[in-house]
C-alpha cells in the first residue's frame, strides 16, 4: 500500500467502443485487468500504446483509451518492436491470441523473445480460432474434434508457448487465468515493469467454440512455486506442468533489453556526401 | 564508334582479381578526369565462381553502357561462355587472352572480333609478388590512355596496409603489362582532362538510395538481407548512426516492413529495402499501410524473377506487383529511378510523397543501377517543403473539446495525425475498414468515405514537373516519342542523342512516377506524337500494358521488350527512331 | 499472491471502510454497465435492461458513498491489496459467469446472489470492527444492500420459473475476420 494520490482510474483506460466479444468471454476480464494495471502503474493514456494482429483478442487496442495499432494476422510484434525502437519513451503492450502469436506469427514470438526488447506480451490462450468460427489451434489438444477443418483432431501435439518462450531468451513469463482477474493485473503490473520482453499467457476460455474450456476455473490453482531466475530450473517446471498452474510469475530474467541508441555521432548528411566526392 | 567513350571488360574465375582490378582502373579513371559507369555479372558462386567487370570510360557523363565492348581483357577463360549473351562484341572489338590458358572459347568469336595473346601469368611470374590481374591492368591502361600516375595514387591507397614492398610489387606488374601493350593491336584511346573541371561523385545506384532515403528524412530502417537490396541496407546502418537514427535487422521480411509501419505509426520516419521474394512476402502490410495510413518507404532492388529467379541479375519485372500487388482498392505511390544518380533524387522524394500522403511509397530500382558504380557528375542538392502533418495535442487546436477523427474525411484527403504521446488524441489505427475515428466499421458508406479520401490525397496531390524526365532532341520534339522507365532510360537516352546528332527529332518520356498515372501530363507530352516506342525490360511487356491501361496512345504504338538480364542497347533504340524517320 | 483471505477483521477504520465501500461500488456499476453494453451488443434487451437499471441503482449509491468521501483522507490500495474473500469486489460479478442467452430470471438469480455477497462483507466488517463508527457504517453499508437484494427479490418474484438460461443457439455462430 502507498500513500500517494492516484490521477487514474481503470474506466480512464476504457474507450467508448463497445467490445463485440461474446458475453462470458475472457477476454473481458483480460481488457479489465489491463486497465486496472494501466491504472495502477498510473500511465497516462497518452503515453501508452497497444499493438494488435487480428482475431477476438487483438480487439482489444480500440476498447482502450491508450493509442492502438491494430495490424495484420500474425505481425503484431514486429509492429510492436518497431514502435517501441522508434520510441522508447512508450509503454508498449502487445495482445493477442495462440493462433495470431503461435502460428502465423510464430516466427516473429521467437525472434521477440531472442531479442527481448521492452515489451509485455499478453496472449488469450483459448486453444482455438474464434473469428472464423471455431478451429484448432497450435495449442489445441491433438484429440480435440470439434473442428470441421480438423473432424477427427489434428493428431498434432500442441505448441508450449511458455517453455519456448524460455527457450528463446523471453525475459519474464508468467501464466494467469481469466478467472482471477484481480490477479492478472497484478501480474501484468509486473510484466510492464520487469525490463526486456514479458510473456503472459492468459488462458482465457473461448464460450462459443470451446464450451468444455468452462471447468478451467475450477482446474486452474495457483502455482506452487516461486518466481526464478534460474531458466534451467524453469524449464523443468514448464516442461512437467500440466497447463493450468497459474497466478505466479514463473520466471524473471536479467538480460538486458535490446535497445539501439538515436545518438547523433557527430555526423551529417553532409559528411556522408563528402565522402562520395572525387 | 566514337571516340568519346570505352567499353571494357575484364574477366576471369574467382580469385584472379577482376573485381578488385575493376575497381582499381574506375578509380584511376576517376583521378584522371573521366566518367565512369561499371557494372558487374558473376555467376552463382559465393567465392570461385567466374566474374566480369564490365567498364564504360567517356569524356563527359555517361548514361547507360554501350551496344558492344572495344575490349575484352580475360585473365582467364574459366566458364566465360556463360557471359557472351551480355558481352556483345562487333567485328572491330579486340579479345586478349593470355596463351598459358589456352585458346578463346568459341562462344565469344561469333561477331569475329580481332584476338591478340599477352602473356599475363609469364610476365607477372617474373615479378615478385606480381599478379596477372595488374599486368592486365597495365596493358589496358596503355590501350585506353589512362596515365601510369593516376593508377600509382590508386594502388598506394589501395595497398597502404600492406606496405610499400606489396605496393612496388604491384606497380612493377602494372608497368610490364604497359609496356607490353605496345604489341597489342590498336582500342580508342581517351584524351586525359582536367579533374577538376566539375565537381564528380563516385556512388553506386544502391548508395545514392540510401543517401536520398537520409535527405529524405528516415531515422529508421529495418532489414532483412536479400541480392541485389543489401547494400542499401549496409550502406544505411553506419550512416544511420552518424545521424541519429537507427536500423534493426528483422527475422524476415514480414518482419521489417511490420516495424517500419510501428516506427512510422511511433512518428519517425521509416523505410525499409528488398528485392522481389522481399516485396512478395511484403504485400499484405502495404495494404495494411495504405488502410492504417501509415507513411512508409520501400525499396525494391529489382532482380530476375519470379521465385528466386536469378538473384544477381536485373530485369525490370517487379512492374505488376508493385503496381497491382495488394489485395482490395489500395491506392498507393509507386516511384522508378532512372540511373545511378536518379536514385538519390529518387528515393528522397519518395520519402516526401509517403510523409506527406500518409500512405506507402515503393521504391523501384533495379540490380543494374543498384551495383553498378559511377563517376557522375556531383547531383544537384533539392529540398522538398512537405512533411507529415500532425495533429496538435487536444485544446491547441481548432476543434477543441471534439472527439480526434484520425481518419477525418476532408477536402485533400489527408487527415492530420496524431503521434502517439500526443495528449487526447489517442486512437486505434486500423487496418479493418473504420470510420473517421478508427472504430471498426463494416458499413458500406464507411467503406466508400475512406475509399474515396485514400485515393483523393493521392490523385489531388501535386506532383510538378517531377512524374517524368522529358527530353527532346536538339530540333525539337517532332512526331515519334519514346517512352520508358527506369534502367531502360540510360540507353534509350543516348539512342535519343545519336537520333539528335543526325538530325532526328523525338522525345523521351521517361515515366517516375508509375502510380498513380498522370494522365493530363501525359496527354500533354504527347501532344503531337503519332509514333510511340515504348521500351522495357520485361518478358510480357508489363510497362507497355500499363501505359494502355491508363493512358491515351497513338494507334502506332511499338513496345520493345525483352527478358532481364540483356537490356536494350542504344543501338538497337536507335535502329528503330531510324526506321521510322525515313 | 500477497491477498489475504480475510473475514474483513483488517478494516478497522473508516477511511479503510470507505476506500472498501467506494471499490465495491465502483465496480458494480462499472461491471453492471458493462454487462449491459454485452448484452446489447448481442440484441439482448430484456436482459440488458436489467442490468442497466442495476448499474444505475450503483451509481446512485456510488454518488451518495462519494458525497460522504469528501473531505476525507483515504488510503490507497492496489486492486489485489483490498481484503475482500472472493477474487474480485464481491458485489461485482464474474464476467466469466454470464452467457449471451442468459435469461433475465437467472440474471436477476446472478445479481442477487452477489447482494447478498455484499451484504455478507459489510455484515462480517461490522462484526470484526472494534471502532463504533466502523460498525455503525458497516451495518448502514449492510442495509442498502440488503435493500437491493429485497428489489431483486421482488424482480425475480414477477419472473415466470420458466425463464431459463438456453442452452441451444437455432442459428450458428458467424465468421468475422
Amino acid at each position: 500500500m502507498q500513500a500517494v494520490v492516484r490521477n487514474y482510474k481503470a474506466r480512464d483506460y476504457k474507450s467508448e467502443v463497445k467490445p463485440i466479444w461474446c458475453p462470458g468471454c475472457g477476454d473481458y476480464t483480460v481488457l479489465n485487468a489491463i486497465t486496472r494495471a494501466l491504472a495502477e502503474l498510473a500511465l497516462p493514456p497518452h503515453e501508452v500504446a497497444i499493438i494488435s494482429g487480428i482475431g477476438c483478442s487483438s480487439r482489444i487496442p480500440a476498447y482502450t483509451s491508450v493509442y492502438g495499432f491494430h495490424g495484420v494476422h500474425g505481425r503484431a510484434l514486429p509492429v510492436a518492436t518497431g514502435l517501441k525502437l522508434a520510441r522508447p519513451d512508450l509503454t508498449v503492450l502487445v495482445t493477442g491470441g495462440d493462433g495470431d502469436g503461435f502460428s502465423i506469427g510464430g516466427n516473429h514470438f521467437l525472434h521477440a523473445c531472442r531479442r527481448n526488447v521492452d515489451l509485455t506480451y499478453i496472449v488469450m490462450d483459448n486453444q482455438v480460432y474464434g473469428m472464423t468460427k471455431g478451429q484448432a489451434s497450435p495449442t489445441t489438444a491433438p484429440d480435440w474434434e470439434g473442428s470441421k477443418l480438423t473432424p477427427e483432431g489434428t493428431g498434432i501435439n500442441p505448441f508450449q508457448p511458455l517453455v519456448i518462450g524460455l527457450a528463446s531468451g523471453a525475459n519474464f513469463i508468467a501464466r494467469v487465468s481469466s478467472s482471477d482477474p484481480v490477479n492478472m493485473a497484478q501480474i501484468i503490473v509486473e510484466a510492464v515493469r520487469h525490463p526486456g520482453f514479458s510473456l503472459v499467457q492468459v488462458l482465457s476460455p473461448c464460450v462459443t467454440f470451446r464450451p468444455d474450456q468452462a471447468v478451467w476455473r475450477d482446474f486452474v490453482r495457483t502455482a506452487e512455486v516461486d518466481c526464478t531466475d534460474d531458466a534451467a530450473r524453469a524449464a523443468r517446471r514448464l516442461m512437467t506442468d500440466d497447463g493450468f498452474n497459474v497466478g505466479k510469475v514463473l520466471f524473471k530474467g536479467s538480460r538486458a533489453p535490446y535497445r539501439p541508441e538515436f545518438e547523433r555521432s557527430n555526423g551529417s548528411i553532409a559528411d556522408l556526401e563528402s565522402r562520395f566526392m572525387l | 564508334m566514337t571516340t568519346h567513350s570505352v567499353s571494357l571488360v575484364i574477366a576471369g574465375s574467382g580469385g584472379a582479381g577482376v573485381v578488385t582490378a575493376g575497381s582499381l582502373l574506375l578509380n584511376a579513371a576517376a583521378k584522371t578526369g573521366w566518367y565512369a559507369l561499371m557494372s558487374r555479372s558473376s555467376g552463382p558462386q559465393i567465392r570461385g565462381g567466374e566474374a566480369a567487370t564490365m567498364l564504360r570510360f567517356a569524356t563527359r557523363p555517361i548514361l547507360s553502357q554501350d551496344d558492344s565492348f572495344h575490349l575484352l581483357m580475360a585473365i582467364d577463360w574459366d566458364n566465360i561462355g556463360r557471359f557472351s549473351a551480355e558481352i556483345p562484341f562487333t567485328g572491330n572489338s579486340l579479345i586478349v587472352g593470355d596463351p598459358a590458358h589456352g585458346p578463346c572459347p568459341a562462344a565469344l568469336l561469333a561477331a569475329q572480333p580481332r584476338q591478340a595473346a599477352l602473356a599475363l601469368t609469364d610476365i607477372a611470374e617474373k615479378i615478385e609478388g606480381g599478379r596477372p590481374n595488374m599486368v592486365a591492368l597495365g596493358a589496358i591502361a596503355a590501350m585506353i590512355g589512362l596515365p601510369p600516375q593516376a593508377m600509382q595514387t590508386v594502388v598506394e591507397q589501395y595497398l597502404q596496409r600492406k606496405g610499400p614492398a606489396a605496393i612496388d610489387a604491384s606497380m612493377a606488374a602494372f608497368h610490364a603489362g604497359f609496356a607490353a601493350a605496345a604489341d597489342l593491336p590498336a582500342i580508342p584511346k581517351l584524351p586525359a582532362i582536367a579533374a577538376e573541371k566539375e565537381p564528380r561523385w563516385s556512388i553506386t545506384g544502391n548508395e545514392a538510395t540510401g543517401l536520398g532515403i537520409l535527405r529524405g528524412g528516415v531515422r529508421f530502417v529495418a532489414a532483412y538481407p536479400i541480392t541485389p537490396a543489401t547494400e542499401i541496407l549496409e550502406w544505411l546502418a553506419p550512416s544511420l548512426a552518424k545521424v541519429g537514427g537507427v536500423l534493426v535487422q528483422a527475422e524476415d521480411e514480414l518482419s521489417s516492413i511490420n516495424q517500419i509501419i510501428g516506427a512510422s505509426y511511433g512518428g519517425v520516419p521509416a523505410m525499409t529495402a528488398t528485392s522481389g521474394p522481399g516485396l512478395s512476402l511484403m504485400v499484405e502490410a502495404l495494404g495494411l499501410a495504405v488502410a492504417a495510413e501509415v507513411p512508409i518507404v520501400v525499396v525494391d532492388a529489382m532482380r530476375v524473377g519470379p521465385s528466386t529467379g536469378i538473384a544477381t541479375k536485373s530485369e525490370q519485372s517487379d512492374l505488376n506487383i508493385a503496381v497491382y500487388g495488394m489485395h482490395g482498392d489500395a491506392p498507393h505511390i509507386v516511384v522508378a529511378a532512372n540511373s545511378v544518380a536518379d536514385c538519390l533524387f529518387t528515393s528522397q522524394w519518395a520519402v516526401h510523397l509517403a510523409e506527406s500522403m500518409q500512405t506507402p511509397a515503393i521504391v523501384l530500382t533495379d540490380q543494374s543501377m543498384g551495383q553498378s558504380r559511377a563517376i557522375l557528375p556531383r547531383p544537384t542538392p533539392f529540398t522538398f517543403s512537405g512533411q507529415r502533418i500532425t495533429a496538435p495535442a487536444a485544446g491547441e487546436g481548432e476543434g477543441e473539446g471534439e472527439r480526434y477523427q484520425r481518419y477525418a474525411v476532408n477536402g485533400s484527403g489527408i487527415s492530420p495525425m496524431a503521434i502517439p504521446g500526443t495528449p487526447g488524441l489517442a486512437h486505434t489505427a486500423d487496418g479493418l475498414e473504420h470510420n473517421p475515428f478508427g472504430t471498426p466499421s463494416s458499413q458500406a458508406s464507411d467503406h466508400q468515405a475512406q475509399l474515396d479520401k485514400r485515393s483523393r490525397k493521392l490523385t489531388q496531390f501535386n506532383y510538378a514537373n517531377h512524374w517524368a524526365d522529358i527530353v527532346d532532341t536538339d530540333a525539337g520534339p517532332g512526331d515519334i516519342a519514346i517512352i520508358t522507365w527506369g534502367s531502360s532510360t540510360g540507353p534509350a537516352l543516348e539512342a535519343l542523342q545519336r537520333f539528335s546528332a543526325t538530325g532526328g527529332k523525338a522525345r523521351l518520356i521517361s515515366l517516375r512516377l508509375i502510380a498513380p498515372a498522370q494522365p493530363d501530363r501525359m496527354a500533354a507530352a504527347l501532344a503531337g506524337v503519332t509514333r510511340v516506342l515504348v521500351i522495357e525490360q520485361s518478358h510480357s511487356g508489363q510497362f507497355y500494358r500499363m501505359l494502355r491501361a491508363f493512358y491515351d496512345l497513338p494507334r502506332e504504338t511499338l513496345s520493345l521488350h525483352q527478358a532481364g538480364p540483356l537490356a536494350f542497347g542504344p543501338g538497337r533504340i536507335l535502329e528503330q527512331l531510324n526506321s521510322w524517320s525515313v | 499472491m500477497n491477498k489475504t483471505q480475510t473475514d474483513g477483521t483488517e478494516i478497522q477504520t473508516v477511511p479503510q471502510l470507505l476506500a472498501h465501500a467506494l471499490a465495491l461500488e465502483t465496480e458494480a456499476s462499472e461491471r453492471y454497465g458493462e454487462l449491459a453494453d454485452q448484452m446489447e451488443t448481442h440484441r439482448k434487451t430484456a436482459v440488458a435492461a436489467l442490468f442497466r437499471r442495476l448499474e444505475v441503482a450503483e451509481k446512485q449509491h456510488l454518488a451518495d458513498l462519494t458525497a460522504l468521501c469528501k473531505g476525507v483522507e483515504l488510503p490507497h490500495y492496489a486492486p489485489w491489496d483490498f481484503k475482500w474473500r472472493s477474487k474480485e469486489c464481491p458485489e461485482t460479478i464474474d464476467i466469466g459467469r454470464v452467457s449471451y442467452q442468459l435469461s433475465v430470471r437467472d440474471a436477476v438469480l446472478l445479481a442477487l446472489e452477489h447482494e447478498r455477497r455484499a451484504t455478507q462483507f459489510y455484515t462480517d466488517v461490522a462484526n470484526s470492527a472494534h471502532a463504533p463508527e466502523v460498525i455503525a457504517l458497516a451495518r448502514q453499508f449492510a442495509q442498502e444492500e440488503r435493500e437491493h437484494s429485497a428489489w431483486l427479490e421482488s424482480c425475480l418474484a414477477e419472473c415466470s420459473a420458466a425463464d431459463s438460461t438456453a442452452s441451444e443457439d437455432p442459428d450458428p455462430p458467424l465468421s468475422q475476420e
